[in-house]
């Protein structure tokens, strides 16, 4: 028996690994279950098919795929917290390179989208807020003044108790139509979206591009970049 | 082949639909990438499409038995609640047909499967959308040049004449821009992440280079959400809306996910003049919210400032103890519930019907890790590479010119062989990790339960939808403004209004605007 995606003309395969493994193993599990059970198609797919495919079955298909050694990506904190077998340790803040030289005594160490073109730039002081422990400790402790928040969560809830005391925000990923985009804007804090940086350190003094013109959906449509520099003054 | 068979025209408009929700989708998704979350594991907007799948159709038909789908739109539109451009406009329709192409591409159900669900989803939709927008004549923004124009001229008229004027550093301006920082920031956190409770509707034209966008708040109080129980008590208005009016600032595009752009950039100093309202599927049209003078509005927003302040920071602690789990079931639902207050229009909700996952949908939960959310949404909704997306080489898709469209179409060939099926069944059992709820719902009639919000809303019809009044639109009326029934229509609505009550149906824009000269 020929499943219906198989011998598809057009197309190819998933082509980020993990949907390629596991759909291709729920395929494989819903064509063995369909001739197992000598069903038609028309009393199998939201028929028995449900008692057929099971929890179960894709508890087995996510263990497959660990047992092979593979370990999967993390975004939320607590995916990582609860189950530290299945992921990879979190992505470190350094990944980006971006060489320069000091000119006039400030040295790039980063762009990112500029959400509102303000009248001047920031200056700031550099701080990481990476979890949701980080969060607590300045609820806490309270929030430096001027902090610049350097961020890699583009959603508004990790920072939310403590957004409004942000001098400006980093944020190492979205687009400044992204929730943090959204809020810092509603805020009035000055942000600079999808940034890449390298070679900042907490305590580190920012200056941030902030009075350079805004990206729009229009930018982001027809590929047209506007980096907004951050630059450590030293 | 029956009689009730599938139609050519059927499958010509729902496959219509599919590919303009596929163009406006991929624009959508393109001006923004995906989201990471650290505090919410995104993949439960997967779980949600699945559950989505399973319960839409028939919850939709639930709904439709009590009300049609376009008297539910003609009640949305006189209302700033959840009926939203973003949770009717694209969720309801978008979550249904993600869910359909996650599991074609699992190879659990094929593009002729439950073709029945699918027409009956998109024509619910169709049918909703053009009530909702009827006074723009629009199903969708993007066939407006992303714009949306709602309102009828009545309430314009009152939202203009009311609102109160501000200078950027006045009390209000302050209270009022930092209002709506903190709601939003509330917003974002109730619903787990997802902007699913703000949506801004418009612009609208006013006279001397202003024009005005209807920013609505809404699930502020106890509502659908359990975790709001306890947290949200005292917030006495589940749902907000605030017109805002600029000067020297043209929005230029408001999208289906109710997000804005202007020109120039949207700046808090460019508001002039601003309003408060409530409403809810009890409230006849909008409520003033102390819109009395500057000095009381200015006192409600710090009010209501430092309860969203505090709601958030309770909010926020209770989410950081939370389990992943509990995480993915809670964002799963929020962005599931979105049509569900359609059911509290019509007055047949059920708790269980929005609030819980399927047995069905939640046999795919050992599959929702971090990397398989993040990876399936972007190949479905990013570069469009899931295998199912794929079309022949000569196709170019609107935005990416690639040959590939996000929603498979229902193939045509099932006209000729007949080989599809109809549905894919009733409601299995559901249930949630979450807990019980233990509120009520936060209504212009007070705290109500479950029971008695059915009833109020069975036994309530808004004037601008009782049989006299529901056709009187404002085409109609252009005719027709001097009529008694009209008259009425546009007194009944200014019955509230600090300067309009009782001015009838023959006001112009410019008529308001010569007294707010005058004032």
């Amino acid at each position: 028996m020929k499943a219906f995606w198989e011998g598809k003309k057009f197309g190819h395969a998933e082509t980020t690994p993990v949907p390629s493994a596991f759909h291709t193993a729920v395929r494989a599990l819903v064509k063995r279950r369909l001739m197992e059970s000598g069903a038609d198609w028309g009393s199998f797919v939201f028929g028995s098919s449900y008692d057929l495919i099971t929890q179960k079955d894709f508890e087995v298909i996510e263990s497959d795929l660990l047992a092979s050694g593979y370990r999967f990506d993390v975004s939320a904190t607590v995916s990582a917290k609860e189950a530290p077998e299945k992921y990879k340790p979190l992505r470190g803040q350094d990944e980006y390179e971006i060489a320069s030289e000091a000119v006039d005594g400030k040295l790039k160490v980063g762009q990112g989208d500029n959400v509102v073109a303000y009248p001047h730039n920031v200056v700031g002081v550099a701080r990481y807020v990476h979890t949701a422990d980080d969060v607590i400790q300045l609820m806490i402790n309270g929030v430096p003044e001027d902090t610049i928040a350097i961020i890699d969560d583009s959603g508004g809830t990790l920072t939310a108790p403590i957004l409004e005391s942000f001098k400006a925000v980093v944020c190492m990923g979205g687009t400044v139509r992204s929730h943090l985009g959204i809020l810092t804007r509603e805020f009035g804090i000055p942000c600079l979206m999808n940034a890449k940086v390298s070679g900042i350190k907490n305590g580190d003094r920012l200056e941030l591009n902030t009075s350079t013109s805004a990206k729009t959906a229009h930018d982001y449509q027809s590929g047209v970049e506007k980096p907004a520099e951050v630059w450590k003054l030293v | 082949m029956t009689s009730d068979a599938v139609t050519y025209r059927q499958l010509l408009e729902t496959n219509n639909a599919l590919q303009v929700l596929s163009d406006e989708i991929g624009w959508l998704c393109v001006t923004r990438t995906t989201q990471e979350s650290k505090l919410f594991p995104l993949a439960y907007m997967l779980l949600s499409f699945f559950n989505a799948y399973y319960r839409y159709p028939t919850l939709l038909r639930k709904i439709e038995a009590r009300m049609s789908a376009e008297e539910c739109g003609d009640r949305a539109r006189n209302m700033g609640a959840k009926t939203t451009l973003l949770n009717m406009g694209w969720c309801m329709p978008g979550y249904y047909i993600n869910g359909r192409e996650l599991l074609i591409n699992m190879g659990l159900v094929r593009p002729e499967d439950a073709v029945e669900d699918l027409m009956y989803v998109i024509d619910f939709w169709r049918r909703f959308q053009l009530a909702y927008h009827r006074n723009d004549g629009h199903l969708m923004t993007r066939e407006f040049g992303h714009r949306s124009q709602v309102q009828p001229e009545r309430q314009l008229q009152i939202f203009e004449a009311d609102a109160l004027p501000v200078v950027a550093g006045d009390p209000l301006h302050t209270a009022a821009v930092r209002f709506m920082a903190t709601i939003s920031q509330f917003s974002f956190l109730s619903h787990c992440e997802c902007r699913m409770g703000i949506c801004n509707e418009g612009p609208y034209k006013f006279g001397g280079d202003r024009e005005m966008l209807v920013r609505d708040f809404v699930d502020l109080s106890q509502c659908d959400f359990p975790w709001l129980d306890g947290v949200a008590d005292d917030i006495p208005y589940n749902n907000l809306t605030m017109p805002i009016v600029v000067k020297d600032t043209h929005f230029y595009l408001v999208d289906d996910w109710g997000s804005f752009e202007s020109k120039p950039e949207f700046r808090a100093e460019s508001i002039v003049a601003i309003g408060l309202y409530t409403s809810d599927p009890l409230t006849d049209g909008y409520i003033p919210v102390s819109m009395n003078d500057a000095a009381e509005l200015t006192a409600t927003f710090n009010k209501l400032q430092d309860l969203f302040a505090n709601a958030t920071a309770r909010l926020w602690e209770r989410f950081a103890k939370w389990s992943r789990s509990e995480m993915i079931e809670a964002g799963a639902l929020v962005y599931y519930n979105a049509p569900a207050l359609l059911a509290h229009i019509a007055g047949v909700y059920d708790q269980s019907d929005w609030m819980e996952i399927d047995d069905r949908a939640r046999r795919f939960v050992p599959l929702l890790n971090d990397e398989y959310g993040r990876d399936c949404l972007t190949e479905m909704l990013g570069p469009v590479s899931l295998p199912s997306q794929q079309a022949h080489d000569y196709v170019m898709s609107m935005h990416s010119n690639r040959p590939h469209r996000i929603y498979s179409p229902i193939p045509y060939g099932v006209l000729a062989t007949g080989d599809y099926t109809r549905t894919s069944g009733p409601l299995f059992p559901g249930s949630s990790i979450l807990g019980a709820k233990s509120g009520k719902w936060r209504t212009s009639k007070g705290l109500l339960d479950q029971d008695a919000y059915n009833q109020a809303a069975q036994a309530f019809t808004p004037s601008a939808c009782n049989d006299e009044n529901r056709f009187l639109d404002d085409y109609w009326l252009n005719y027709h403004h001097a009529e008694p029934a009209a008259q009425e229509l546009y007194r009944h609505a200014q019955r509230q209004s600090r300067v309009l009550s009782g001015r009838g149906a023959s006001l112009t824009r410019a008529d308001i605007e010569r007294g707010l000269a005058g004032r």
